[in-house]
């Protein structure tokens, strides 16, 4: 990046907040749209984005590629969305017990069909 | 607006997972290779800010608030099936920005140290850190053109890793290589076991190009 100019413009978003509110949250944590905002014309342009991508099921390293954000920022706009009621944001599982044997062999199966 | 009328959502029969994979080594040994050749989509790029736990590393007089610089990220992503993905990371090969990985390695399935023969030693604080926080890894050998080829048990005396660790050597320029790196990690990791010795990819079927 040249010089802080879009940096700033970046903490605008969040209104310079570095982290996001309330429990941390996995770079591949599950994020989900639950509702519309009453008001939408209310919020920035990038948190109706976010609502609209995460309407499916959609990992927080993927919403910040597609809306071409830092992940930091992304999820400092995930913190704010969380707390308003209009996203979950699945609490982290431990991949090692989150992968059953089924998933193992599904996993196993998709690689090798490449 | 067309999300306005649009369903609350059905939840799925089984909740979405995103598998995360770290692929860790030295600067240049061929990580964003290794994700760009296995990832359905082009690797996704973006930026982590620097934030204050990092910041004392950088002359930041003068420079108001709390970040000054990004660090760029690369990651790819391989879906299974529906609500079923792959995430591949690649850390950071820089020193200073060892502090994203803890951060990355959080819910980590596991991780793909890479190594290059002739600079073995580059990939020795990857491996400390993934045995340091118990974190399943292997190891692939990248062979590159001209690369001498190295044994296996060679390459685990020079790294000092414990027997049970795969060490596969590979060419991460091929889909069908990084598929077998991938698959054994998946394998050690979960079943905590070597795959067996008869399905073993090493030594590595595909000649340099």
């Amino acid at each position: 990046m040249d010089g802080p100019g879009p940096l700033i413009r970046l903490f605008g978003l969040t209104k310079g907040r570095a982290r996001p509110v309330g429990e941390p949250f996995d770079l591949v944590a599950i994020v989900t749209t639950l509702r519309m905002p009453a008001e939408p014309a209310e919020l920035f342009p990038e948190h109706l984005q976010v609502l609209k991508v995460c309407r499916k099921p959609t990992p927080v390293a993927d919403v910040a590629a597609q809306l071409k954000l830092p992940l930091n920022i992304t999820r400092v706009i995930l913190g704010d969305l969380r707390r308003e009621g209009l996203v979950a944001i699945e609490r982290p599982r431990p991949a090692a017990q989150a992968i059953d044997e089924r998933i193992y062999r599904e996993v196993l199966h998709g690689l090798r069909s490449l | 607006m067309d999300f306005a009328a649009s369903s609350q959502g059905v939840a799925p029969a089984t909740p979405a997972l995103a598998i995360k994979i770290l692929i860790a080594g030295g600067f240049g040994v061929g990580k964003t290779t290794l994700v760009g050749t296995i990832s359905e989509i082009r690797p996704l790029h973006t930026e982590e800010l620097m934030s204050e736990r990092s910041i004392g590393v950088d002359d930041t007089s003068g420079v108001e608030g709390k970040v000054t610089t990004t660090v760029a990220l690369d990651f790819g992503r391989i879906t299974i099936r529906e609500g079923l993905w792959l995430y591949l990371f690649g850390t950071p090969g820089q020193d200073r920005f060892w502090f994203m990985w803890d951060e990355l390695a959080v819910g980590a399935l596991g991780a793909v140290v890479l190594a290059d023969t002739r600079r073995l030693q580059d990939c020795f604080p990857a491996v400390d850190y993934f045995e340091q926080r118990g974190i399943p890894f292997v190891v692939g050998v990248n062979c590159f053109d001209g690369a001498r080829r190295h044994e296996p048990a060679k390459i685990r005396k020079a790294l000092g890793i414990a027997p049970q660790i795969p060490i596969i050597l590979c060419d991460v320029r091929v889909k069908e290589s990084v598929k077998e790196v991938l698959t054994t990690l998946v394998t050690y990791a979960v079943k905590g076991v070597p795959v067996d010795p008869q399905m073993a990819p090493y030594p590595a079927p595909y000649p340099a190009q």
